[in-house]
């Protein structure tokens, strides 16, 4: 049983040089993809199926009335409790021993509720076509180098970060760094916290967030939305159990019909009715 | 039907051709769907993927007939707005004998002894089957909607989508298992089914089954009176 790890990433490290996302491609083979300009230095509005990874930036009016430039390594949060894994229709999505989440390609299908579900919306697909030419569909997102962390290494993000705004390590060791860092920057950054959502059970990717998170367009209080909940822990499994209480009831219905309907002959129509 | 009845039987018309049509294009397109993505209700029957032509086929297979599935509306609405209009008349109408009809139904569908409550164009059973279909439809057909173009929808609104839909077709599929064993199997309402696709039924079947709606045909001039004695000896 390998150890529960945590990607603790201190956003007011970063000096946001972009080397993440050009390791992430790198380990990952990931394709480059043309991008308008954002208005910013940022390369891309968001994570796609081919870069996992995105570095924000944001230009902040703090409470003082001064600016602040923030930057944001971005990508998979590896919920502990996963709307994509939930809706996955597949089980193409599932939890590895490290705690990050993965998708099984050859299990995908291309339905996309993983998309729709992610609190984070961190999830995209990918548009392929085989040889002969038919065009078919898999969801991508960062993996947390779980192919890394199978060989002992770290992701390939947190292995290149030269400020040491990332890290990679024991869960409750990253967690109490975070809690311990958000207290030397309070000074400089009233609203700092870390992020670590409990509505999804609390994530393998930890935040020191210098704002709060909507400055950085993440949701205050992430969860696996309700509608998943209701659709996967009770409409699902009781429209099952509906199919079945009718069915065995019909069986019932003929059984007794047999039973005590013996002559066939009907009670009603032309046969009785005299 | 039985020996005595005479021959050939006399047959009514129950239902205009474009009900006939409509649904037959409802059941269809309605068992398509439910094959077409039953893969991703439940993984035993993953093995459909390949018979699809693999997942995206799959998907393309259900939008196609998710339209057809749209379309019998539209030809009641073209071709037969009347009885249309009756259909929805009969459903919201309530009264005692409805009530009193599911307990005789409950013995008849059992095999037991069961007396006829007189019924209109449609038993109360018939009412709730549609009433349940028809909101079910409404159910799969807004939420198909907001998950064939999630990019026009608000997130929020998508992803209850996926429950709706999954409620839609799980009450329908348990609905539709009794409709069609009623029709199909259980032998006393199995004229029915003929009726369906033929649009006629026999005449004294009917009657027993819809007495009133029978009886009121009979007055405007429609049906043949079976208890009048001359139609009674035979043609």
């Amino acid at each position: 049983m390998a150890k529960e790890y945590v990607k603790f990433v201190d956003v007011t490290k970063c000096d946001g040089c972009k080397a993440c996302m050009v390791a992430c491609k790198n380990w990952n083979d990931l394709p480059v993809e043309e991008t308008a300009f954002q208005g910013s230095a940022q390369s891309h509005p968001k994570t796609t199926a081919d870069t996992w990874n995105v570095l924000q930036y944001i230009e902040h009016e703090n409470a003082g009335g001064g600016l602040d430039y923030l930057f944001r390594h971005s990508s998979c949060f590896h919920c502990t409790d996963a709307a994509c894994e939930k809706v996955c229709p597949e089980n193409a999505i599932s939890y590895t021993d490290f705690g990050s989440v993965v998708i099984d390609q050859d299990k995908c299908v291309g339905c996309g509720y993983c998309v729709q579900n992610c609190p984070f919306e961190v999830i995209s697909l990918k548009e392929y076509k085989d040889k002969n030419g038919k065009e078919y569909r898999k969801a991508h997102k960062c993996t947390m180098c779980t192919d890394r962390l199978e060989e002992g290494l770290q992701p390939a993000c947190v292995t290149t970060c030269h400020t040491g705004a990332m890290e990679f390590g024991d869960k409750e060791a990253m967690i109490r760094k975070a809690e311990k860092r958000v207290q030397e920057i309070k000074g400089r950054y009233p609203n700092a916290q870390v992020y670590n959502p409990q509505g999804v059970g609390g994530t393998h990717t930890v935040y020191v967030l210098a704002e709060k998170p909507s400055v950085y367009g993440l949701p205050e209080n992430p969860k696996v939305p309700t509608s998943a909940v209701a659709w996967k822990d009770y409409a699902q499994p009781i429209g099952k159990m509906m199919l079945g209480a009718t069915t065995m009831a019909l069986v019932g219905a003929f059984v007794t019909n047999k039973l005590f309907n013996k002559e066939g002959k009907e009670q009603d129509g032309g046969g009785s009715n005299e | 039907m039985s020996k005595q009845a005479q021959k050939p039987v006399a047959k009514v018309r129950r239902f205009p051709k474009a009900f006939v049509w409509a649904h037959a294009i409802n059941g269809i397109s309605f068992f398509a769907l439910y094959i077409t993505a039953l893969p991703m209700y439940t993984e035993f029957f993953d093995w459909l993927y390949p018979v699809f032509g693999g997942p995206a086929n799959a998907r393309l297979l259900h939008r196609i007939f998710a339209v057809t599935f749209v379309t019998p509306t539209l030809i009641l609405l073209i071709f037969s707005p009347k009885f249309l209009i009756l259909w929805l008349k009969e459903l919201i109408t309530w009264k005692k004998r409805d009530l009193e009809f599911f307990s005789s139904f409950v013995k008849e569908l059992f095999g037991f002894k069961f007396k006829h409550i007189k019924q209109t164009f449609f038993n109360a059973g018939e009412k709730i089957n549609s009433i349940l279909q028809m909101f079910c439809a409404i159910l799969v057909i807004c939420s198909g909607f907001t998950m064939w173009f999630p990019q026009f929808f608000p997130r929020a609104l998508v992803q209850w989508g996926y429950f709706f839909h999954n409620v839609g077709f799980a009450l329908g599929i348990a609905v539709i298992v009794g409709h069609i064993y009623l029709s199909v199997i259980h032998k006393n309402s199995r004229p029915g089914y003929s009726g369906v696709i033929t649009g006629e039924v026999p005449a004294r079947w009917a009657k027993d089954h819809y007495t009133e709606w029978y009886e009121e045909e009979v007055k405007k001039g429609n049906f043949p009176d079976l208890d009048d004695p001359k139609h009674k000896k035979g043609a």
